[in-house]
């Protein structure tokens, strides 16, 4: 690196030196190697794959249960309303 | 439709062989980068492959949706790959890229190990991250769109990265 040379000149040209790399001889078989040999994915890596496919649907669940707590919650309010005034009906009409 | 997706295509559909196109259309590329971050070839070929064997399993199990490009995606994991080894990293012995077989040319493959040896212990002190977003824009010349999606960040983020990467390389260089 020279004095003058500021940094973006040195990126460019460690990056021209660079351009020419390519894989080893072989590269390409190892890999394919590798992947006739990689251990099948461990339980942990399943579940959590299979419990990502299942956020959305978990996310959809979880909204539609407080849509139906909070529609029954008014509904059972109502409910409440009604039979209270039912009972102060009664007590008027007994007295 | 290019060679490269029809070829993941053929992968997706069950036929493993493919993925040996994907390799030979992809590794020079992908070699380099991971050169690029990891400092020398030995380390980023063990990345790369591994990013291979991650790919394929993906493929194999119908988890890449392709919201990106097969090109995009593979970057992605290399990157990711090369960046967890980044952080976990003891150096390799200097003789390492020496032990493999380089199938290339002498001159320029020595010209290269040169400049990347060069390139790892300037940016030796830079976060991983950081590393990773200068070695994407000053070297791969993806612009900050494609970084932010082959890093999964913001693009905010990536400029983040960028300026504080400049600051602290100009910062060593006032220091010494």
């Amino acid at each position: 690196m020279s004095e003058q040379e500021d940094l973006e000149q040195r990126l460019a040209r460690i990056a021209g030196a660079t351009d020419a790399l390519r894989p080893s001889a072989g590269f390409g078989a190892r890999v394919m190697a590798a992947i006739d040999h990689a251990p099948p994915p461990s339980f942990l890596e399943t579940t959590w794959l299979s419990a990502r496919r299942l956020l959305p649907v978990a996310a959809l669940a979880a909204a539609m249960a407080v849509v139906w707590a909070v529609q029954v919650d008014g509904t059972v309010d109502d409910e409440l309303a009604t039979s209270y005034s039912s009972i102060e009906y009664a007590s008027l009409e007994l007295e | 439709m290019d060679t490269l997706e029809k070829a993941v295509d053929r992968v997706l559909s069950g036929d493993r062989s493919a993925f040996q196109q994907i390799v030979d259309a992809t590794s020079q590329k992908l070699v380099r980068l991971g050169a690029r971050i990891m400092g020398n070839q030995a380390d980023a070929e063990d990345v790369v492959q591994e990013a291979y064997v991650k790919a394929y399993r993906a493929l194999s199990a119908g988890e890449f949706d392709r919201r990106s490009s097969t090109n995009t995606w593979l970057y992605r994991i290399v990157v990711n790959g090369a960046i967890d080894a980044k952080r976990t990293q003891k150096r390799r012995a200097e003789a390492s890229d020496e032990q493999i077989d380089p199938g290339w040319d002498g001159a320029a493959r020595a010209e290269a190990r040169l400049a990347l040896s060069e390139l790892d212990d300037w940016l030796q002190a830079l976060p991983p991250e950081q590393r990773a977003a200068l070695v994407l824009q000053s070297m791969e010349g993806l612009n900050n769109t494609e970084i932010a999606q082959v890093m999964g960040v913001s693009e905010g983020a990536v400029e983040q990265r960028l300026v504080r990467a400049r600051a602290s390389l100009r910062q060593k260089r006032e220091q010494s």
